[in-house]
């Protein structure tokens, strides 16, 4: 909560859609202090819902406050706030301490060279510093830039991807820090369509599909509702009918039905378990599984954060 | 102030060696090819002088070609590497990041404007420095007016340094010069008529309005593509 009362982040009943694309669908939520995750496979309108939050982009109905005020057309706001883009383009002439010294110069800090040194301590880049941006790797370049958002000290975090090409031992150090900037009071969100990376990283997790919010709360209670939803699985096998026969009879199948195409539609609750028990199945009763595939979004993006994850 | 953060980086993103190149040649055009016919047995009268090489040349062509490659750029890079949201996420008004963009595009392309009109106008008008220095502030203030056009230009489309082309040849080169009306709404016009106002002696064939409405005009482009540039940086998405 802000000093007026206010969540530090809110976005209440937030759509954004491009012509005819709805990329983010009516999408309420506040955010607290501590680590957030936003959680959600490419494409499911984590960035355009970050960059509504950072003010880069407006909303299409709805609105966004920061501290309780508009975020968009709001630059006074902005010193408050940290943001690091999924983009990793940098400025492939300018040294990553001059880099992170101008950041901090466009964002009022009032002792640069100190701020600029502890910032860039903090990602543990001062030996390469004194190169040229478009000399470093990846994972260089992602710190440094990680550096030029801590620089002016926010009180609110905004990355987005923040680890792509980081390698294991720099992303230890940078969960690290992370964990040290929450406990100094910060608010941070997270985004990644990696489970793990959520998972270690964040105390609070938001769920984006296909632009919609389909969970939010702690880690392992998103995890438990998401068990408990059933979904609908399509098989397709060379003896439809005896499969079905049998498939009925497993403990992870609620219902099933034979579409007149001759494909098993299978309602389950227990998705991980069906995965199991279905080819074991097949294989006991000598029928060929052709395809096995969720019959909406959601389910896919089920398979790919839970089942795989 | 951090508008020198942002004239310094522009300035550094705009001084590409590429581009200094192409500027450089261009900027040559018009004083070679004036080199060559003041020497020559058949050179032109002063009325064809000025058509060709003054109005066509410099203030049609040369100073807008110049401009468009380096003022469309100085946004539409950062647009195109998604680099701006390092600028627009600072906690200052948006005329601020304008300005200094809006400032290194002049200063990069002003060297080479000013040299070639100065060079041009000096050969060509034998050392008449009242006329030398007509056809350089001229060029100057056409600098001044393309530069905020085409900075405002790179930050609506992706496309900045084609429709500038389009606008340079269809625009300024063709409708203004053979449509009736529509020279009033030419860049190229009113640098030509601050000439005349600063040198009475150019262009004294061609109708001009006078030289209080021709500074009034310029400085009036220069304010109002900063604002809609100033507008734009507000209302637009960063990608």
């Amino acid at each position: 909560m802000s000093a007026n009362g206010s969540p530090v982040v809110r976005v209440d009943h937030v759509s954004r859609w491009f012509g005819s694309v709805v990329a983010v669908s009516d999408v309420t939520f506040d955010i607290e202090p501590g680590i957030t995750g936003l959680l959600g496979p490419n494409g499911a309108g984590k960035t355009t819902l970050l960059r509504m939050m950072t003010g880069l982009a407006d909303v299409s109905d709805g609105t966004v406050t920061l501290f309780g005020e508009p975020v968009r057309d709001n630059p006074p706001l902005y010193g408050r706030l940290g943001v690091m883009s999924e983009h990793e383009t940098v400025y492939p002439f300018m040294k990553g301490r001059d880099f992170v010294r101008m950041m901090g110069h466009l964002r009022g800090v009032a002792d640069l060279g100190a701020a600029t040194e502890k910032a860039i301590a903090l990602v543990d880049l001062a030996a390469a510093a004194h190169l040229p941006l478009g000399t470093y790797s990846r994972g260089m370049r992602q710190r440094m830039r990680l550096a030029a958002t801590l620089v002016h000290d926010p009180e609110v975090l905004i990355l987005d991807e923040p680890l792509n090409g980081a390698d294991p031992r720099q992303r230890a150090h940078f969960q690290d820090l992370l964990h040290r900037l929450a406990a100094e009071g910060r608010t941070i969100v997270i985004s990644s369509h990696i489970l793990e990376e959520v998972e270690q990283l964040a105390e609070t997790v938001l769920l984006i599909i296909n632009g919609k919010l389909a969970a939010s709360g702690g880690f392992r209670a998103i995890r438990a509702a998401l068990d408990k939803r059933p979904y609908h699985v399509r098989v397709v096998a060379d003896r439809p009918r005896e499969l079905a026969a049998a498939v009925v009879g497993l403990d992870s199948v609620d219902a099933v039905n034979v579409d007149p195409d001759g494909a098993i539609i299978v309602l389950s609750r227990k998705v991980r378990d069906l995965q199991v028990e279905l080819p074991r199945l097949a294989q006991a009763a000598s029928i060929t599984l052709l395809r096995v595939e969720p019959l909406d979004d959601s389910l896919e993006s089920v398979f790919g954060y839970l089942v795989e994850g | 102030m951090t508008v020198d953060s942002i004239f310094l980086l522009t300035l550094r993103q705009l001084s590409g060696r590429w581009r200094l190149g192409i500027m450089t040649v261009l900027a040559a055009l018009p004083v070679l090819f004036t080199a060559l016919v003041v020497r020559s047995d058949s050179a032109p009268w002063v009325t064809e002088f000025e058509a060709i090489v003054l109005s066509t040349m410099i203030a049609g062509s040369i100073a807008p070609l110049i401009v468009v490659a380096i003022a469309s750029a100085a946004f539409a890079n950062e647009v195109e590497d998604r680099t701006l949201a390092n600028l627009t996420l600072a906690p200052i008004p948006r005329w601020q990041i304008m300005l200094p963009k809006l400032g290194a595009s002049v200063t990069t392309a002003g060297p080479f404007i000013a040299i070639s009109a100065f060079l041009t106008s000096y050969l060509a008008f034998n050392h008449d420095m009242t006329a030398v220095l007509a056809v350089t502030v001229s060029a100057l203030a056409g600098l001044l007016m393309y530069s905020a056009v085409f900075v405002w230009l790179g930050l609506v489309t992706r496309q900045a340094i084609g429709v500038g082309l389009l606008y340079i040849v269809l625009w300024e080169g063709f409708f203004s010069r053979f449509v009736s009306g529509i020279r009033f709404l030419s860049i190229r016009y009113y640098s030509l008529a601050l000439m005349h106002g600063l040198d009475p002696r150019r262009f004294v064939d061609d109708p001009h309005v006078g030289l209080g409405v021709a500074v009034a005009v310029s400085v009036g482009v220069c304010v109002l593509f900063g604002v809609l540039s100033t507008r734009r940086l507000r209302r637009m998405d960063v990608p």
